[in-house]
């Protein structure tokens, strides 16, 4: 039955759409995108059993009658234990929308939408992000002039701050022939991440405080651009309506130089100017030659939380990182990749004799692309993440072959094991998988995919489980446009590796 | 007697034997001349229209019989050509001696040796005119091939008036010296073409507009093609575009853009608008510039699109510095649904992708670590949470040592540095009052949150209200308090 809507809604978007040729706009041209897959999770579920039902187990400790090694608080009658969860499966259906229309009358004057309608057909609404099921990502009317750009409705913002979202207006001036640039937007923000407000309740799954009304978003940037710089500053802040105080104020600087030819310079950093603490900073100093790419760098990470949420206060410190990579192209066809990082987290001041927590760690992945000829390609790859909290690591590989040039087929395998530093709970998840690709026209795109995972969750007790599933996926994307549009779809480069250390 | 005509037939079979081979490096005629040099003493008892442009140039075949008669020597079958030779020379006998009698008076007769033998070589060693003495007259000091484009004009016509050249004589045309140069397939050769207005005749000699239009899809906006006039012989002569060397910088993609606004008319030599839409999305102003393929144009440079050396290498990671310094170049390629994949990523959307297979099983590797920033694409609570919430994965209510930390005994009474490493990820399980149980003034334990970095004076005045969830309406004025 839920299937059977979701089948609905696909060609509910879909069917419109391909008779939508004869529309009347001047210019348009309309993205219709739907997205199925089915996929499956497993948690825990919190259980208990009298104190006096614990028996010693062989290791040592206490566990139930059968098995579950189990936790008796001091004090405490009861003692608890996590046993395996159900399997939740989850069958989320999304269907998106993308439309420019131009030719409104008005030089300069293009209208965009970008919306989504998700729903997850599966056991319930186990799946994130299908709620709310209809969610405005983008929607407003642009008005382009040679020396600015104004921008009115919901719009997505992309600076060094983050990408978000806000209703408002948006306005960009560009004066002259020096390269400079300058943008101011107000309006109410939209949650990080999402599109959607903050008071809305699809972002409280924890019953905590929320705002009850939308955050003033405001901010200006100034950016100039040189043959060889490119730079840009940011201010932006976000308030609370209701009690006026700051939930965000932040400033942030991006760079990119390349002072001689095939050496760049990119780096950025972040300031809370309500914390008094530097956010997230980078600088990465990259030499590109025909055949070999090097880089090295340093970072800082460190999160970023409103002023709303109290977590800003519990003083949550920075890692700081030296990474580097190379990328070699010695012969046509082969390209052989490797990066490293190392990072360790600044002095937390916290006395903690007891537990013993990693405070450093390292990522690195090596990986080599084979392409014998132009429609195939081999790619394999190893990658390995040790640090806090958890570790990974593992070996994928990849094909992907193009017998036409409108089919295009991927077929992919990995094994991975991921432990815990927390919990007893040593993964390994060996993954094998394919996706088609069909292009029958140039406007119509239709992909299938599956993946078998098989899983092992590794205790020493009671709670360890074999798991295995099927991952199923499926997508069409169509473009429709007006003649006035003659840009074809580009050549497909995918946008993204679809596996591979990158 | 007889050794007389012996030596003549020898000498006549030598001759058609020897017709278009090499003598002591000397080429010859197909009529041996030098077999025949005992039989004609001087070059005008058989060419008479060399000297007199009113008889034929050709001797009558009848003169040949007088001794290839079958029985003195063997016949031979030769006819006098009934047009001239096909070739792209200027040269005529009479305008040549025309000329040289205008130059160097009207008694002044250039004798045959003159341009048919080579320096140094026998008077009867006879060859089509030798190119080292025309230069010599015509003062041009160099070799054939080596003369300077503007010389060719002097001997040859333009491509177009040599109507009885054939394409295959076309297509074997031997390419001069400075077509090797180097850079003379990009700017070189248009600034030689451009030597004379409109155009160098010696560019006109071997080729027409035709030829220029299989590259240059502004042609007509050439003045230069233009003053060629069209010759589909020309083709014969197949050009292929070569990417200039500056193409091959690793920062050519990102600054031709700067190339193109300062520039245009230079890219459209080679490049149609379909050159730039291939990668570009959109049609920014400086593609404007740029002319849209349409009949009468080449079909210009073929671009393929390609992934910028900068996009190699762990990409997808590290590009927020570059798209936020300057969020227009990522707009050039990339429409915003491209980010919008990634950035607020669809429910239906699986592995691999940004994240390798597998990653739901993984990802508490990668959400500890942070390479990336999760929340730059996933909201903490609508996805982190609320799949932790169906997974079980929630403290259920006041912290009671439920024991799902096991592997660290007595985690809840040291977490303080796992906490403010990893806070974010504490807090995709945790809600705010699992924390204030303990760490809160207005009750429980009363622990001190703050640490390293922490600024309660800019905090307050920034944001009060984040105070008082702990501290009510005594807000201390220090963290010690």
């Amino acid at each position: 039955m839920r299937w059977g809507q979701g089948i609905s809604i696909l060609l509910g978007a879909c069917l419109p759409g391909l008779t939508a040729t004869s529309a009347q706009a001047q210019g348009y041209r309309l993205r219709l995108e739907s997205q199925a897959q089915r996929a499956a999770f497993r948690g825990v579920t919190q259980d208990s059993i009298l104190a006096t039902d614990a028996i010693p187990a062989p290791s040592g400790g206490l566990q139930t009658a059968d098995g579950f090694a189990v936790r008796c608080p001091p004090g405490n009658s009861f003692c608890f234990f996590f046993r395996p969860g159900p399997d939740l499966r989850g069958a989320p259906v999304v269907t998106s929308a993308d439309l420019t229309l131009w030719g409104l009358g008005v030089r300069g004057l293009s209208i965009h939408v970008n919306g989504r309608a998700g729903f997850d057909v599966g056991d319930g609404v186990v799946w994130p992000g299908t709620e709310p099921n209809g969610q405005l990502i983008e929607g407003y009317a642009e008005y382009a002039h040679r020396l600015f750009t104004a921008r009115g409705g919901r719009q997505l913002l992309a600076s060094r701050l983050g990408i978000i979202g806000f209703d408002g207006g948006k306005a960009t001036f560009r004066p002259g022939r020096y390269g400079l640039e300058a943008e101011a937007y107000l309006g109410l923000g939209l949650a990080r991440a999402t599109a959607i407000p903050l008071t809305s309740p699809a972002l409280n799954p924890l019953d905590e405080f929320q705002p009850r009304r939308r955050q003033v978003l405001a901010g200006a940037a100034i950016g100039w651009s040189t043959r060889l710089t490119e730079i840009r500053l940011d201010y932006q802040r976000e308030v609370d309506r209701e009690s006026r105080h700051f939930a965000s104020e932040r400033t942030a600087i991006s760079l990119d130089l390349h002072p001689l030819p095939r050496w760049s310079l990119a780096a950025g950093a972040e300031y809370d100017l309500a914390n008094t603490w530097f956010g997230n900073a980078d600088a990465t100093l990259r030499y590109t030659a025909p055949w070999i790419t090097v880089l090295g760098g340093v970072r800082q990470y460190r999160p970023h939380f409103d002023l709303w949420t109290i977590w800003g206060a519990f003083s949550p410190v920075p890692y700081h990182a030296v990474n580097s990579g190379v990328w070699l192209r010695p012969l046509r066809g082969v390209e052989l990749r490797a990066r490293w990082e190392h990072y360790v987290f600044s002095p937390t001041e916290t006395e903690t004799p007891l537990v013993s927590v990693e405070d450093r760690g390292h990522r690195l992945g090596v990986g080599i692309s084979y392409s014998p000829i132009p429609t195939l390609s081999l790619d394999g790859g190893y990658r390995e993440e040790e640090g806090p909290g958890a570790a990974s690591h593992g070996f994928e590989a990849t094909i992907s072959f193009q017998p036409a040039s409108e089919l295009s087929l991927v077929a992919y395998g990995s094994t991975l094991d991921r432990p815990l530093e927390f919990r007893f709970q040593d993964v390994s998840v060996d993954a094998l998988g394919f996706e088609a690709e069909w292009r029958p026209i140039e406007r119509l795109r239709i992909s299938v995919g599956a993946a078998h995972y098989a899983e092992t969750r590794d205790r020493p007790d009671a709670a360890a489980f074999d798991w295995n599933q099927t991952r199923l996926t499926a997508r069409v994307t169509l473009i429709l446009r007006s003649q006035t549009d003659n840009a074809p779809l580009p050549p497909a480069l995918p946008p993204l590796p679809r596996a591979g250390v990158r | 007697m007889k050794l007389v005509r012996l030596l003549v037939g020898v000498l006549v079979a030598g001759a058609v034997a020897a017709a278009g081979r090499t003598r002591g490096g000397v080429v010859q005629d197909r009529f041996d001349h030098w077999q025949h040099r005992a039989v004609f003493p001087t070059c005008v008892g058989c060419h008479t229209g060399a000297a007199d442009p009113s008889l034929a140039l050709w001797p009558a075949p009848r003169i040949c019989q007088q001794c290839h008669d079958g029985t003195v020597e063997r016949t031979v079958e030769w006819t006098a050509p009934d047009q001239p030779r096909a070739t792209n020379l200027r040269f005529t006998h009479p305008k040549h001696a025309e000329l040289i009698a205008k130059a160097a008076g009207v008694d002044s007769v250039l004798p045959c040796r003159s341009c048919h033998i080579a320096p140094g070589t026998d008077p009867m060693q006879v060859r089509l005119a030798v190119v080292s003495n025309c230069f010599t007259c015509h003062g041009i000091r160099a070799s054939h091939f080596d003369a300077p484009d503007t010389a060719c004009a002097t001997c040859h016509l333009p491509l177009v008036q040599a109507v009885r050249l054939s394409r295959s004589a076309i297509r074997d045309f031997p390419a001069p010296a400075s077509h090797r140069e180097a850079g003379f397939t990009g700017a070189l050769h248009g600034k030689l073409a451009r030597a004379a207005r409109p155009v160098a005749a010696s560019c006109a000699t071997c080729h027409a507009q035709d030829f220029c239009a299989q590259c240059h899809v502004n042609a007509p906006e050439v003045p230069a093609i233009q003053a060629l006039a069209p010759d589909p012989r020309s083709l014969a002569i197949h050009a292929e575009l070569e990417p200039p060397s500056s193409h091959a910088d690793p920062a050519f993609l990102r600054q031709h853009g700067g190339q193109v606004r300062k520039s245009a008319a230079t890219c459209a030599s080679c490049h149609t608008q379909e050159s730039c839409l291939t990668c570009h999305v959109g049609s920014p102003a400086s593609v404007q510039a740029i002319r849209a393929a349409a009949p009468g144009r080449g079909k210009g440079a073929q671009v393929k699109r390609r992934r910028p050396e900068s996009h190699g290498l762990d990409f997808s990671k590290t590009h927020a510095a570059l798209a936020s310094a300057r969020p227009q170049t990522c707009a050039a390629c990339h429409a915003r649904p491209a980010c919008l994949e990634c950035h607020r990523p669809s429910a239906a959307d699986a592995p691999p992708g940004y994240h390798p297979a597998g990653f739901l099983t993984t990802h508490p590797a990668a959400a500890y670590s942070r390479e990336s920033s999760c929340s730059e694409c996933h909201s903490q609570t609508q996805f982190c949470t609320n799949c932790h919430v169906s997974a079980g994965l929630i403290s259920p209510g006041r912290l009671r040592g439920s024991g799902f930390h096991d592997a660290k005994q007595a985690f809840i009474l040291n977490h303080g540095q796992a906490a403010r490493q990893n806070l974010e990820s504490c807090v995709a399980c945790h809600a705010e009052r699992d924390c204030l149980t303990c760490h809160s003034s207005a009750g429980g334990r009363r622990f001190n949150p703050h640490g390293p970095g922490f600024d309660p004076g800019t905090l307050r005045r920034k944001n009060s209200q984040a105070c008082t969830v702990c501290h009510g309406a005594l807000i201390p004025s220090s963290p010690g308090q």
